[in-house]
């Protein structure tokens, strides 16, 4: 004979990565180091925008960068001479806080004073997962077509900046980048939003400010 | 676009707790998904159908509880369960019920909890 039991489980499957955030943050702010990260889809000039911030501060800067299976983010980061770790997610959409903590065993902490994480091209899985970072930067592009900011509505929701890369491009493709601004200020009265070219050059000190504000 | 990963920290967490218990079978799962989790229960049950196979878990039902969405509004006082205007979107805007703002804090409703399982097991 064999009977039937209710067994309560209640385990959050979400609390591993909090748990892990968490920590990844505590370590970083003993070591005084700010982390920004910065999401967006695939092509929309991430890494562009972390070469520059590199390229047009002093910090020392340390990178992780979140790629799906290729390497090529980093080595491009790499040859602006400041450490960085390539983190391979092999199958998965986002970075993690686990993976995150391992990226950051393999950074010099002690020479740093600010990590940026590049997360994987992606505007909706990176969602779910906090890294443990003080500030998240979402970066679209108008090429990416003028609805992409109202199609996606919880990145922008839960992130603390917006960038709006690419204006130059915004005639090119029929795109209205204003209607972007407007899209993520009304989905989030909070966010503070940048229009950008990195091409051109236009946007970099709006962000880099917004950063050293956060910092502050 | 990351339900395989959830599958399987929701198989572990119901094997772990299905070993403890002495289980010979589990015949229900009941798993909440946080309404604003980027995850489609019905992808996820898929995964969940093929992961679970060949494991004492292979015949449970698997059942769906949905977790509000829980805010404090930036402009009013108001806290509790926001609303969800999923008109245009399956992941759902999140607005204050009071005053109609979009300035929130999000307090719950991103989470997975597996909640509880049903099990079979030999008499004490």
């Amino acid at each position: 004979m064999h009977q039937v039991a209710d067994v309560e489980v209640a385990k959050n499957i979400m609390d591993a990565n909090k748990r892990l955030a968490d920590k990844n943050l505590k370590n970083l702010e003993e070591k005084d180091i700010f982390c920004v990260d910065f999401v967006g889809a695939i092509g929309s000039g991430k890494t562009t925008l972390v070469e520059e911030i590199i390229d047009n501060t002093d910090y020392k800067i340390g990178v992780l960068a979140g790629d799906v299976i290729s390497k090529f983010d980093a080595g491009r980061i790499e040859k602006h001479n400041v450490p960085v770790v390539g983190l391979n997610t092999g199958k998965e959409c986002h970075l993690d806080a686990h993976l995150v903590g391992h990226g950051l065993e393999d950074l010099p902490l002690d020479d740093l004073d600010m990590v940026i994480i590049e997360n994987v091209g992606n505007l909706i899985c990176p969602v779910d997962f906090d890294l443990g970072s003080h500030l998240r930067i979402v970066v679209v592009s108008v090429t990416e077509g003028d609805d992409t900011v109202e199609k996606h509505p919880i990145i922008f929701q839960t992130s603390d900046v917006v960038v709006i890369n690419k204006v130059d491009l915004a005639s090119a493709v029929g795109a209205d980048a204003d209607k972007m601004v407007a899209d993520a200020q009304r989905l989030n009265p909070n966010i503070k939003v940048i229009k950008s070219s990195l091409k051109e050059g236009t946007g970099l000190d709006e962000i880099i400010k917004v950063i050293e504000e956060a910092m502050n | 676009m990351h339900e395989l990963s959830m599958a399987q920290g929701i198989i572990n967490a119901v094997l772990e707790t299905a070993q403890a218990n002495n289980a010979t079978d589990v015949n229900e799962v009941t798993v909440e998904v946080g309404r604003l989790a980027m995850i489609n229960p019905e992808q996820l049950e898929f995964i969940l159908e093929v992961l679970i196979e060949n494991t004492i878990m292979e015949d449970a039902k698997i059942i769906f509880e949905e977790i509000p969405v829980e805010m404090d509004c930036n402009d009013c006082d108001f806290h509790g369960d926001a609303i969800l205007d999923d008109s245009d979107h399956y992941a759902p805007l999140v607005k204050c019920p009071e005053c109609g703002s979009l300035s929130v804090e999000i307090l719950n409703g991103k989470d997975i909890v597996v909640k509880n399982i049903v099990i079979e097991k030999p008499d004490d």
